[in-house]
């Protein structure tokens, strides 16, 4: 596959530690385009679009939030969940302004036992880039997982 | 439609490759030349351009503080930089005010010296120095908080202000493949100048924490710069509110072995809160404090004790525990340190129970 020279900057950026430790393709050998290509059609068939799926993630994020890194379970039926801050913060590699606390909010299937982790810039890179990190990076998101755990309830999922 | 798609993605090729031409000559054609930066219109440095104003300085070993290590993530590394800065940059902006880019306050690690340069730096900046040390201890606090003790080799002493933070430079390795520095807080007692405790977590991910777990040794050599940070305890008489979390515990530690040299009678109560009780730490050493500090309590705050266990101390938020304790706040001072969510959520309490907001004091990136 031919790469334009964005393409190829962008890889660089995605594949250097320069922003996170180990970068954000783990040890993934796609090009991203691909990943994302790829990921975006697992999403769509677990009848998933990228905004729904950010937008859950989000709320359970602020609904966590307050409790300081504690579990809050009950009022979420079949999920707990818990977000936890730490001291600095996390930048979007693609090319524009983008600063996000370093929060990460794990989710827990009371039932199966499943988990799953994000942080504020996981929602960003899926909301706006459909990116969920190559595999192997550290916080990959499984697409099918994800909408398996976070909308086990809805009809339709 | 289908021309308007080509011309966008003509007009979009274009760009991409004026960028990339860009980016190319900024690399490996320009060549900025020698440029002086001048310093309070008194020092002056003769460099070769190209580098970020951060990295200029900090070659100088001028440290500037800085918690992210010059990736434009903190806002830490303000200074005004009177002439020769250029235009402030989109990276910039979240991070200053309209005062302060009014008043030519830019972050110096985007300031990237092109030509001379004219800034402006506080005169302490001058006092801040690089330690050589030598990792001599570490101590396993809990499961994702450990103490690491670093006796100073050269220069072989440091004087600092309990509340204080050192910069720690975490070298290259697998997982990074550039040095950052990153900032904590200082852990020991000001009088003990040949060594520096820092007590670290650890961040999932975190490129320096990574490190310090999972590489850093005892017996490794170790560079550290500092101290920086105007958090400390005031110097009045007024009863003091301590609130804390992980590793928050460490200008606490700092704090009260200097009232304890002291012999300070000044009150505090200090809220420690963990999730669960193994993220409780250091009690025998707040004990130790309770009985050196005639007006010194520890109240321990755990959300959810495990099932099972006999915890006696108070239970629920840290924040909560601060509200069933007070009524009234307006005459006490407010000393926080710990995750930025804990210290927005401490402060709100604070303000709610009537302190003023210029008694509150923290330091979120220490």
């Amino acid at each position: 596959m031919k790469q334009s020279p964005r393409d190829k900057k962008l890889e660089e950026v995605l594949r250097s530690t320069h922003l996170v430790a180990g970068g954000f393709m783990g040890s993934d050998s796609r090009h991203p385009i691909e990943v994302i290509e790829q990921d975006i059609i697992a999403l769509e068939e677990a009848g998933m679009t990228t905004a729904r799926l950010s937008q859950r993630m989000k709320e359970l994020t602020e609904i966590a939030t307050p409790r300081l890194g504690n579990w809050i379970d009950g009022a979420l039926g079949k999920l707990r969940v818990k977000s936890e801050d730490f001291k600095g913060a996390l930048v979007c590699p693609w090319p524009h302004p983008g600063t996000f606390d370093k929060r990460i909010t794990t989710v827990e299937h009371l039932e199966t036992g499943q988990q799953v982790t994000w942080t504020d810039l996981n929602i960003h890179m899926i909301a706006e880039h459909g990116f969920f990190e190559g595999k192997g990076a550290f916080f990959r998101i499984e697409p099918a997982e994800i909408v398996s755990i976070l909308f086990e309830d809805e009809a339709g999922i | 439609m289908i021309d308007f798609l080509i011309t966008v993605s003509i007009i979009s090729s274009i760009g991409a490759v004026l960028a990339l031409i860009l980016v190319l000559c900024e690399r490996y054609v320009v060549n900025y030349g020698p440029c002086r930066v001048t310093i309070n219109d008194d020092r002056e440095l003769d460099i070769q351009g190209g580098s970020p104003l951060l990295t200029v300085l900090r070659d100088e070993k001028i440290f500037i503080p800085s918690a992210c290590g010059g990736r434009g993530t903190c806002g830490v590394c303000k200074c005004t930089v009177k002439t020769g800065g250029g235009a402030v940059l989109p990276t910039e902006t979240p991070f200053l005010t309209k005062e302060e880019i009014a008043d030519s306050v830019r972050l110096s690690c985007q300031v990237k010296v092109r030509n001379d340069i004219d800034i402006q730096i506080p005169e302490e900046l001058f006092n801040i120095q690089e330690f050589k040390s030598t990792c001599t201890e570490i101590e396993e606090l809990t499961y994702d908080m450990r103490r690491f003790r670093f006796e100073l080799v050269d220069p072989p002493a440091i004087k600092f202000v309990a509340g204080q933070f050192m910069q720690l430079l975490c070298p290259k390795y697998k997982g990074s493949g550039e040095e950052v520095y990153r900032a904590y807080s200082i852990a020991s007692d000001p009088t003990q100048r040949n060594l520096i405790d820092l007590i670290i977590r650890l961040v999932p991910n975190g490129i320096c924490t990574t490190w310090c777990f999972d590489i850093l040794k005892e017996g490794d050599p170790v560079m550290l710069n500092g101290p920086y940070g105007d958090f400390r305890m005031s110097e009045t008489d007024a009863p003091m509110v301590f609130v804390a979390g992980g590793s928050g515990m460490a200008p606490f530690v700092s704090i009260l072995s200097e009232m304890r040299n002291t012999a300070s009678k000044r009150s505090v109560k200090y809220f420690f809160g963990g999730n669960t009780l193994k993220d409780l730490c250091m009690a025998n050493e707040m004990k130790a404090f309770e009985e050196q500090l005639e007006n010194f309590e520890f109240i321990p705050v755990v959300a959810s004790p495990e099932e099972g266990s006999e915890w006696a101390g108070q239970v629920g938020l840290v924040t909560e525990a601060v509200q069933q304790t007070y009524s009234d706040l307006s005459k006490h001072e407010g000393y926080l340190c710990g995750s930025p969510g804990m210290i927005d959520a401490a402060a709100a309490v604070f303000i709610g129970l009537g302190m003023p907001e210029d008694k509150i004091y923290y330091d979120k990136f220490s």
